[in-house]
């Protein structure tokens, strides 16, 4: 599958904001419920309350992935001054497996974005192998490529993102 | 700007005049100045001489005895114009004027800080306190009438923290725009407003962007859940077509042709 300018994760600007140009290798679903994340879908931080399915395809059960969840629009997306915002990690999920069989390094938050229409973005990466992977003093201003140098995690296998906004109103206006 | 040079001058030689009269607020009972004891009637007066008397447009200090009673009660939001030869655009020149200001001007601004941090330390529902001539080009009045005392305090407590503020231009434009002292904003400075508009227009014009590219993500996702059905669809119908073909099995192998037509 060859990434073009229309696709979603471009368009949306998750390639450049978040991540590098990537080729999609690994099927990942993320479910909520019933909702099935799709790119760019409009879900609301009630629906998310709590962690998602996630199911990774691939086909050696040797081979162990990590699932980053972040936020880059934090506190807005005109003003993101704290990208990212780390909302989940979780390290070692086994091929054709999910996040349930993983290590979750960095628990759960789900988003609650005060402010504008945030990109959540959810990315999988392959590891060389299992390995330690420390989590970070503090969620914000995480960064996700650093994270994969650091850690030796290569280019991203798969992606997806969806938009969230506050349930109720804008927030009201902000200088 | 000559006269301002000779406003300049004026407000050295009075700066050590200033502090003392400043150092005496609090107590609200005299004016060091011998010229403004007739006037005195309160407090506030005594407040508004020294607040004159740090005036760059200091000529006019002389008058002010007469129109002080006048003053205390009128909003002087744009009754400065006896102070200065521009009025409208004190607070623009203020606020336009290069940071080039002489060593000796935070020494005599002492005095002015502390009328300026009144204008800051008033809420935007206040009225404006303070009118500073900080500069030849400046000119601002004390128009808080209501608690000399407590303004007078706290310009006291925080001059020092203005003339730190004075040393850029960005956060005293800040201040200034965020006080409000009455003014529209678009009178503030014209050259923070035009930064605010094109500043707000381009946020505005990437939101637009991130608009657009939500919309066109939707469109492709719909386009793709549509594709992918139709997908499914033809797939299915290929595989009806399939066992109705292999249901039949033709009596020929080889398939027959009809003949080719010339048109």
């Amino acid at each position: 599958m060859s990434v073009n300018n229309r696709d979603p994760l471009v368009v949306g600007g998750v390639i450049g904001d978040v991540l590098e140009r990537f080729t999609r290798s690994i099927d990942l679903r993320v479910t909520y419920g019933q909702r099935e994340v799709t790119n760019g879908l409009d879900i609301r931080p009630s629906q998310i309350l709590n962690k998602p399915r996630v199911e990774i395809g691939g086909e050696d059960l040797r081979n162990f992935y990590t699932l980053v969840m972040v936020d880059p629009d934090v506190p807005s997306p005109s003003n993101p001054h704290l990208r990212e915002y780390l909302h989940w990690l979780v390290t070692d999920i086994p091929a054709t497996t999910g996040t349930t069989f993983g290590n979750e390094i960095v628990s759960y938050e789900s988003p609650r974005p005060t402010s504008g229409i945030h990109r959540i973005v959810l990315v999988l990466f392959r590891q060389l192998g299992r390995q330690t992977v420390y989590e970070p003093g503090w969620r914000q201003q995480f960064n996700t490529r650093e994270f994969a140098a650091l850690y030796n995690l290569g280019l991203p296998v798969a992606a997806v993102y969806f938009n969230c906004q506050r349930d109720n109103g804008c927030g009201g206006r902000r200088n | 700007m000559l006269s301002s040079a000779k406003h300049q001058r004026k407000h050295r030689v009075s700066a050590p005049n200033k502090n003392k009269i400043l150092n005496k607020v609090p107590s609200i009972s005299s004016s060091s100045s011998p010229s403004h004891s007739q006037v005195q009637k309160r407090s506030l007066i005594t407040m508004e001489e020294v607040w004159k008397d740090i005036n760059l447009a200091s000529i006019h200090h002389l008058n002010h005895h007469s129109q002080h009673p006048q003053h205390n009660h009128e909003p002087r939001f744009r009754s400065h114009n006896h102070q200065n030869q521009n009025p409208n655009s004190i607070f623009q020149d203020f606020l336009n004027r290069p940071l080039n200001l002489e060593p000796t001007i935070p020494t005599s601004l002492s005095g002015d800080a502390t009328t300026v941090t009144a204008l800051f330390g008033s809420s935007p529902l206040a009225p404006p306190a303070t009118v500073l001539s900080l500069n030849s080009s400046a000119c601002f009045e004390f128009l808080d009438n209501q608690d000399p005392l407590v303004t007078s305090n706290s310009n006291l407590h925080s001059h020092n923290h203005l003339t730190n503020v004075r040393s850029s231009d960005t956060p005293f434009e800040a201040l200034v725009t965020s006080t409000c002292f009455g003014k529209k904003r678009g009178q503030e400075s014209n050259e923070g407003s035009g930064n605010r508009h094109h500043k707000r227009m381009i946020k505005n014009r990437e939101s637009a962007a991130r608009s657009r590219a939500r919309k066109q993500e939707y469109e492709l996702e719909l386009k793709v859940a549509h594709l992918k059905a139709e997908n499914a669809r033809l797939k299915r119908q290929q595989d009806q077509l399939k066992m109705a073909a292999a249901n039949q099995q033709p009596k020929k192998n080889t398939l027959q042709r009809s003949s080719s037509a010339l048109f």
